[in-house]
């Protein structure tokens, strides 16, 4: 049967390997998609995770993205000060964020501020200092960049910023690369950043550190309740993106799933042709004694080794893809968007298969109903 | 030829082929043809020749025995089976078991080699692969094919290609032989050889059922039927 199945594809080696081809584009194409949102994820369950604020306050939530509006009265942060005994709450940081954009994603940035007298470890405690220094009290137009957004915006020690027609900074430190996405912020002092966006007395949100953060849930109920705001945990962050990205994975799922269905015809089309060719074949082994099934099983084995073998070398080809996508991100934003993963690798295994199955149920429904007497032919 | 007998062949089961009022009309435009009418007949042991004009229904009559075609009426009964009561499944196991078949042209299966070929039925049947092998080679040696095993049909010629089918056909030690025009793509050199092969089972009791054009031919089978326009008669 293996014999059989091999050598009835191996008939027609050209036509066989262009469906294979087909396939394997698929495949790989799906892996492609699919694998990016396996990346960001994993980047967020591996990076974000362990950093950031226990608690974020902000006036309307993760609705407005990643870097929120400047439009929260400073004056919250008083507030939240007034229930930091009560709550465990250590430590209360004003953060104004903005997403300094261009057409060349690489020479994208976010422009985060924070009190230069907390300094940027107030939130980011891994981040460490690679040239240069840290902000401290006092400062003022001034900059610390990410080791990615240096590089990409060509910003090394003294290098002069600008931030918009009215404001310039200057850069004081360059952090070393700690591998998270806060390698494309650059860091300021609150003040100079609410100058140049016009947002004085205004913040995008408070980050709030407590010394128990299991308790993150709790206090963050609590804000929102007494302040009348969003207020958001790391989890609530995780789950948000999470969300986020399996709306999306949908999403490329559905784009992969049309290549898939084409190759899915080619399949069929293939092993249609290959049915019709063996007529007299097929009617053959059924007068010798050949069941139906055992018709209907050879037609099905090409078409899943048909399949089998597209989805394998699909795999390759993606892991290609993915290592191209991943030279791009790593060159943009310094982390890997794409990763095979093992339930990746499965996924695309089992779907190159249940394309087999299906592609193949049509042409061995047919190969198996086969009159003997028309197959064999009337000579 | 080589004189080699595997043990499968001597061992013959003979079973009885017998129709009952066994008739095939086609529909056709608003009419019918009636192919074969209601034809009874017990096939005895040894070799049964059936002769007629072309489109006399000789192969309509073949295609009943052997259960590729539904009768419009009547029955194949081998031993005690009606053959077309069985599911499609069913008469499919029953030619593994009891029949064997060689067509005009032979039929290989292309990709496979002629000792594959012939393992086929055996395969079909779940013998092991040693004990399959074995009866492939000893039945192609029958035919006197040993320096043929591994070659593909395409790179045999026509009689030895039909050779081929003929241990197909005897390899799973069948009761009941069917073949229609097995000669008729050959030269008389090859014919005589296939025919030398298939007389051969007739005379260890099996049921050869043999159709052919040819007079000649005819003549060495040990019973005749003749078919006229649908009607088949007993000769002699
Ligand atoms: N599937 C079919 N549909 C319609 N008519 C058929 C079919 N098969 C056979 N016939 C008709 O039945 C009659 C008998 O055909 P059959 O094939 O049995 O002849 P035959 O004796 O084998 O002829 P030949 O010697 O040429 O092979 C013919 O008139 C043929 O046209
Ligand atoms: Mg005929």
């Amino acid at each position: 049967m293996w014999i059989l199945a091999r050598r009835g594809l191996t008939r027609r080696p050209i036509r066989t390997l262009l469906t294979t081809l087909g396939i394997v584009v698929a495949v790989a194409s799906m892996v492609i998609f699919l694998s990016l949102g396996e990346g960001i994820r994993k980047v967020f369950n591996d990076e974000l995770g362990g950093i950031g604020p226990d608690v974020q306050v902000s006036l309307s939530g993760f609705t407005q993205g990643f870097a929120p509006q400047p439009n929260l009265p400073q004056s919250t942060v008083g507030d939240i000060e007034k229930l930091a005994p009560e709550l465990g709450i250590t430590r209360v940081t004003p953060v104004i964020m903005s997403v300094r954009g261009s057409l060349d994603p690489s020479q994208s940035a976010v422009l985060y501020g924070l009190p230069a007298e907390q300094g940027i470890n107030a939130v980011f405690s891994n981040v460490a200092i690679a040239q240069g220094r840290l902000l401290r009290a006092g400062d003022s137009g001034v900059a610390v960049v990410g080791a990615k957004a240096s590089t990409n915006l060509k910003l090394s020690l003294g290098s002069t910023l600008r931030l918009n027609r009215r404001s310039a900074v200057k850069v004081v430190g360059i952090l070393a690369k700690s591998g998270g996405l806060n390698d494309s912020f650059i860091f300021m002092p609150l003040v100079t950043m609410q100058a140049a966006e016009g947002a004085q007395n205004r913040v995008s949100m408070v980050a709030v550190k407590l010394d128990d953060p299991k308790a993150a849930r709790r206090v963050a109920d609590q804000l929102a309740k007494t302040l009348n705001l969003e207020a958001q945990t790391q989890g609530d962050f995780l789950s948000f993106a999470d969300r986020a990205l399996k709306i999306s994975d949908a999403v490329r799922f559905g784009i992969s799933l049309i290549s898939l269905i084409v190759g899915g015809l080619a399949v069929t089309n293939t092993v249609m042709m290959g049915v019709f060719e063996r007529t007299r074949e097929f009617g053959t082994l059924r007068a010798i004694g050949a069941r139906p099934g055992f018709v209907r099983e050879l037609v099905l084995t090409e078409s899943l080794l048909l399949s089998l073998v597209g989805g394998v070398g699909g795999l390759l080809l993606g892991l290609v893809g993915i290592w191209g996508v991943n030279l791009y991100t790593q060159n943009l934003a310094g982390f890997d968007a794409a990763a095979l993963t093992p339930r990746l690798t499965l996924l695309a295994l089992v779907i190159s298969l249940l394309l087999g199955l299906i592609a193949g149920l049509l042409p061995a429904r047919s190969a198996s109903r086969l009159s003997i007497n028309e197959a064999l032919g009337r000579v | 030829m080589s004189a080699v007998s595997p043990s499968a062949l001597l061992v013959t089961s003979s079973i009885q082929l017998q129709t009952e009022a066994l008739s095939r009309t086609y529909p056709s435009g608003d009419g019918q043809i009636t192919a074969l009418r209601p034809f009874s007949h017990t096939f005895a042991a040894g070799m049964t020749s059936v002769v007629g004009p072309s489109g006399s229904g000789k192969s309509t009559l073949l295609n009943l025995l052997a259960g590729f075609d539904t009768p419009s009426s009547g029955a194949v009964r081998v031993g005690d089976t009606d053959i077309h009561s069985l599911s499609e499944a069913g008469r499919a196991d029953f030619r593994l078991k009891h029949y064997g078949f060689v067509f005009q042209s032979h039929n290989l299966v292309a990709i496979l080699s002629a000792q594959e070929n012939v393992e086929f039925p055996l395969m079909l049947a779940g013998v092991p692969p040693r004990e399959r092998r074995e009866r492939a080679r000893a039945l192609l040696s029958q035919v006197g094919l040993e320096g043929r095993t591994h070659h593909l049909p395409s790179h045999l010629s026509g009689g030895e290609a039909q050779r081929v089918a003929i241990a197909r056909a005897l390899v799973g030690n069948p009761a009941v032989l069917l073949a229609d025009e097995p000669t008729g793509n050959l030269d008389t050199r090859s014919g005589e050889i296939i025919l030398e092969l298939l007389t051969r089972p007739a005379r260890e009791g099996k049921t050869v059922v043999l159709i052919t054009h040819d007079a000649d031919v005819a003549a060495l089978a040990d019973h005749h039927l003749r078919v006229r326009d649908g009607e088949v008669t007993v000769e002699r």
